[in-house]
């Protein structure tokens, strides 16, 4: 019995081995003007080491809320959040969670090298200043004043600065917006480089084609919620398929065909607006062959529905 | 207090030229306006003459007149996210607010320096160097307190107001401090509680030791002066703090 356990614990199976990131029943209520409002409203999750966690949800969703509270910025109202085992605070103070925040956190009237200086010293990673400067190809702009800088410049001196204590755990919230597309590719292919590391990525986005293109695991949240979570390929069944939309023919009571598609296996949910019927799920063709065959519609379509219109369809806004 | 970060914070400081000659110069400039205007700036006034007085009691405003303006910045750096920034290193927000004010403090220096050599150089005087160098060290070290009040206020109200809003009621304190014209009656009663009369009281002590520059005022003992500098100290260093944690959530 005794040599099992510790047979076991020097493989370090998957349940001894340590989380990089851990929330549990994590809530965040901010008191507004409005009354109280609950930007996070009871996610759990747990990121592995090693993993590259892509965080999908719309504007308001809660994932700059949740990734404060991940870096200790923010407090959770109830609810545990820990990194690596620790108290964020304490993780952030040993250097091994770090983050490209969201909004500002730039210095205008700093050059670029005397904002990588600066920090670098904070985190007694000075040795380090160009080694990150160079990977993350800020090395030309080192005399150039951050308020000269373009968007996506900042936001790769944003990433530099969260490189210089060579976190275990790299968090990244929206790190391309605003960029265009060139520099967004430029930016991910610097990032894919140095995510090879060994590094644990989590990254906030809101365009699915960024989860896709980078991410092995998708966390779906809307409306303060974990909607749904999983490998980031079966990312179409997580949002609810396609939506197949289609014109009921005069004359026949449309409450019975609605009736009739809800019956529909894997049918998320039918809406109607006037006489066109819109039917959402992962399996279209069925939806599909009883709406052209027995109740004879038509000017039938078939569409992926935009993020937007899948979050909208999870959390139950539309209906 | 980290070296370096004081180092790149102080070179940033001194790019800002028109702020910098305006904080450095604007002291030695109400020197000479005050020391000038009234006569007898040469009579005798406890260790020194009344050119010393002025020049001390303007040293001091305008060390804390640049610890207030300085430390202020860090508002409007919390407010571009530099705080959140800060916050993702092990510096802790006690660091932070000593590297301000150690930036502070060095510009402080440099104000009141300019205002002891133009006192020097028209004829302020004082019975020995003894007193030169302590009330320079005095004015330059209790200034650190108006860091913590700049910097406590310009974080408590998140807007670039702040800061000059913080300058303008330091005018006040300095009236009601005692530091520009000598009070009397109940002014003086109710300036002895204000924040800038243990200060100044303290940077005056070598040259005054405590007697206050009104006809018939009682003297203030040494421990009264400390007790209203120390107090202070705690309740601006009390507020940075409170505003300092609180701006680490997003604005
Ligand atoms: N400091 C705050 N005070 C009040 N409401 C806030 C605050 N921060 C965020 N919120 C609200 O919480 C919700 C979630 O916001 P956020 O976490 O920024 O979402 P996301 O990053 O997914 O866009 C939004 O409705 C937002 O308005
Ligand atoms: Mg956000």
């Amino acid at each position: 019995m005794e040599t099992t356990i510790q047979q076991q614990q020097a493989r370090g199976g998957p349940d001894q081995a340590e989380p990089a990131l851990a929330m549990e029943a994590v809530r965040k209520t901010f008191r507004t003007a409005q009354g109280p409002l609950e930007a996070v409203a009871g996610i759990d999750l747990r990121v592995g080491a090693g993993e590259i966690v892509a965080f999908l949800g719309p504007n308001g969703a809660g994932k700059t809320t949740s990734i404060d509270m991940m870096l200790g910025l923010a407090v959770p109202t109830s609810g545990r959040v820990s990194v690596f085992g620790k108290d964020p605070r304490e993780a952030v103070a040993a250097g091994e969670v770090s983050a490209v925040l969201q909004t500002g956190g730039l210095l205008r009237d700093l050059t670029v090298r005397e904002t990588v200086t600066a920090i670098a010293a904070l985190h007694g990673a000075k040795d380090r200043v160009d080694a990150v400067m160079e990977r993350t190809d800020i090395s030309g702009l080192a005399k150039r004043k951050v308020s000269k800088c373009s968007g996506g410049e900042q936001q790769r001196l944003k990433f530099a600065l969260a490189l210089l204590p060579d976190p275990r755990l790299l968090v990244l919230d929206e790190p391309t917006a605003g960029m265009d597309v060139s520099a967004r590719h430029a930016f991910w292919d610097t990032m894919r480089a140095d995510a090879l590391e060994g590094r644990t990525v989590l990254f906030a986005t809101h365009y699915l084609e960024e989860a896709q293109d980078f991410a092995e695991r998708t966390v779906l949240i809307g409306a303060g919620k974990v909607l749904a979570d999983g490998p980031t390929a079966k990312l179409r069944e997580m949002t609810g398929g396609r939506v197949v939309s289609a014109t009921l023919p005069e004359g026949r009571p449309v409450a019975a065909a609605v009736a009739e598609l809800e019956l529909l296996e894997r049918v998320a949910s039918v809406r109607l607006s006037g006489r066109r019927v819109h039917v959402t799920g992962p399996d279209s063709d069925a939806a599909a062959r009883l709406l052209l065959g027995p109740l004879g519609a038509t000017d039938l379509e078939i569409a992926a529905p935009t993020l937007d219109a899948a979050f909208m369809e999870l959390t139950g806004a539309a209906s | 207090m980290n070296p370096t970060y004081v180092r790149i914070e102080l070179a940033r400081q001194s790019r800002d030229i028109g702020n910098l000659m305006f904080t450095v110069g604007l002291p030695a400039v109400m020197y000479l306006l005050f020391g000038n205007m009234f006569g007898g700036g040469s009579a005798q006034a406890g260790s020194g003459n009344v050119k010393f007085y002025i020049m001390v009691s303007m040293a001091a405003y305008g060390a804390a007149v640049a610890t207030t303006g300085i430390a202020g910045t860090a508002a409007a750096e919390n407010m571009l996210g530099w705080g959140r920034q800060i916050a993702l290193t092990p510096m802790k927000p006690s660091g932070f607010i000593q590297s301000k004010v150690a930036v502070a403090l060095t510009i402080a220096a440099a104000a009141a320096g300019v205002v002891f050599i133009v006192g020097a150089a028209t004829g302020a005087q004082a019975d020995s160097w003894s007193v030169w160098v302590l009330s320079y060290a005095i004015a330059v070290a209790g200034s650190a307190v108006f860091a913590l009040y700049g910097m406590g206020v310009g974080m408590s109200f998140k807007s670039e107001t702040a800061i000059n809003v913080a300058g303008g009621v330091l005018v006040f304190f300095a009236f009601f401090g005692n530091v520009f014209l000598p009070l009397s009656g109940t002014m003086l009663e109710i300036a002895r509680f204000t924040p800038m009369y243990g200060f100044v009281g303290l940077a005056r002590w070598p040259l005054l030791e405590g007697a206050v520059a009104t006809p018939g005022a009682t003297a203030d003992s040494f421990w009264w002066l400390v007790a209203n500098l120390v107090g202070w100290a705690l309740i601006f260093m009390a507020l940075a703090l409170w505003a300092m944690r609180r701006t680490r959530s997003r604005q």
